[in-house]
């Protein structure tokens, strides 16, 4: 049975992965879920960056720094009777003249639930080992690597800030309700003390880790009725080969190589 | 600051607002309390005011007791906290609905002067106003009365300056509607102070945010005190 081989050095694989993770269409989701307190919807879309590839004998890609560089929309609402004091305007008198003493009661205000909503957007990195994957599947040939495990996440530098973005859309909610002056300022400090950086890793880290958890990156695909010299002509048809087998492992001789090996037969 | 989510207006009373009566002659007068949407739809049970006569000086050896109606928004209709209520000669009513899910409402009497949309004598109507900024007032009616509150804002850093401004809420301001004229004219409180618009005798006036009129003019135009006809 006659062989192919094709082989890339750490170097390759990372032109090759680079390319293979870029042409990743952009991956979107969303629903609800806990952010501190508050139960937060959310929209979210991202686009994979690749980072250093490292081949690892007998078969594994790993990729220090793979970054998934994500878009969302969050939108909760606050019941601010959850944070701001129970208020009551005092009973209020009065002295009219010539009538006498006339007094307000004393009213108890409610204060109102306020809907806010959140665009920002970040960067996740984590470092993947992933599987080398060969399949034949509608007679195709499919080689992918696929993680099988993930580092802890680390959020970019933006995500801190994001506690700050959400203040910035509170306070002008904020604004518009009577009565919240004296307790304005307070009230923004203590929602987002509610909420704090544990609360948002919290809420971002399950949402954006599926994404790079269920990550599998296209490495080779070949019909296994593979065409490998064209018509020339009535009389020079289509010249076909089979791709019998498909592997695929890591190699390490002087450096470590991403070795496909391809059985072919006429 | 924006001001715009604070209007007020007697003709469309809210849970920071009250409407005040007093009644100067006996009898028995009904009325209504009916939201803005059931003008003239006046199907329920009138609440019933007895008018008695008086007796003797009220508390604190006053000639006027005040009474105190509490509305209740339930089932798609305000009750009162009485049916009947009965008072003496020279007392005054004072009307409340506490619960901000209510409608806006207006108390609707069987007498010419005895209606909060439209106050002739001896009532007043009270707001509370939540929001810092100047609001100017006019009478929906056609007068050329008017005025402006102005609102400060607060700004309460320590429980000192919270215990300063919650003693400053239990101060109301008074403007005097009398003989045709507002006075004063223009008053400044803080947030959340409650300003007592006393109307001891006019033909019949509103007060209304300007801004519900949809005329033109800021505030402190065609502020100063005027006739009311």
């Amino acid at each position: 049975m006659s062989k192919i081989l094709a082989a890339i050095d750490e170097g390759g694989a990372n032109t090759l992965l680079a390319d293979a993770i870029a042409s990743i269409p952009t991956l979107s989701s969303s629903g609800s879920a806990s952010l501190g307190p508050f139960s937060a919807g959310y929209s979210v879309h991202g686009h994979f960056a690749s980072g250093g590839v490292d081949l690892i004998a007998p078969s594994t890609v790993r990729i220090q720094h793979l970054r998934f560089v994500w878009q969302m929309t969050l939108s909760f609402g606050i019941d601010l009777n959850d944070f701001l004091p129970h208020f009551c305007l005092p009973r209020v008198c009065v002295d009219i003249p010539c009538v006498g003493r006339v007094c307000t009661p004393k009213i108890c205000l409610s204060w109102p639930t306020i809907g806010v909503s959140v665009p920002f957007g970040d960067f996740v990195e984590a470092s993947a080992d992933f599987g080398i994957d060969v399949s034949l599947s509608a007679g195709q040939w499919s080689v992918q690597i696929a993680v099988q495990n993930l580092s802890q996440l680390q959020f970019g530098p933006a995500t801190a800030g994001i506690l700050f973005l959400i203040g910035a859309a509170i306070t002008p909610l904020l604004l518009f309700i009577p009565f919240i002056g004296p307790f304005l300022a307070g009230a923004v400090d203590i929602i987002l003390a509610s909420i704090g950086i544990a609360g948002l890793t919290g809420f971002l880290g399950p949402i954006l880790s599926p994404f790079l958890a269920g990550l599998k990156v296209p490495v080779y695909q070949q019909d296994k009725h593979f065409k490998v010299l064209p018509s020339s002509g009535p009389v020079d048809p289509d010249v076909f080969i089979e791709l019998d087998a498909v592997s695929a492992q890591i190699q390490h001789s002087d450096e470590d190589e991403l070795v496909l090996s391809v059985d072919i037969s006429p | 600051m924006n001001a715009s989510t604070d209007t007020f207006d007697s003709r469309a009373l809210r849970y920071i607002d009250c409407y005040g009566q007093r009644f100067m002659r006996e009898g028995t007068y009904r009325y209504h309390v009916l939201s803005r949407q059931e003008q003239g739809l006046a199907s329920q049970e009138p609440h019933t005011i007895r008018v008695c006569p008086r007796k003797g000086d009220g508390r604190n050896g006053s000639k006027m007791t005040q009474h105190a109606v509490q509305l209740r928004w339930a089932k798609g209709r305000f009750a009162g906290s009485v049916d009947e209520l009965e008072i003496e000669v020279g007392d005054i009513v004072l009307w409340n609905c506490p619960d901000p899910a209510a409608p806006a409402y207006e108390i609707i009497g069987d007498q010419e002067f005895f209606a909060s949309a439209r106050m002739l004598n001896e009532c007043g109507f009270t707001h509370a106003f939540g929001t810092p900024g100047s609001y100017a007032w006019a009478d929906a009616h056609g007068s050329r009365l008017g005025g402006v509150v102005h609102v400060k804002e607060v700004a309460c850093k320590t429980r000192g300056d919270l215990a300063q401004w919650q003693q400053q809420l239990s101060k109301a301001a008074l403007v005097m509607i009398a003989d045709g004229k507002a006075e004063p004219a223009e008053i400044e409180i803080v947030a959340g102070q409650t300003v007592y618009f006393a109307i001891v005798t006019c033909k019949g006036i509103s007060v209304t945010d300007r801004r519900l009129l949809g005329t033109s003019g800021g505030p402190g135009k065609d502020s100063h005190a005027a006739n009311c006809a």
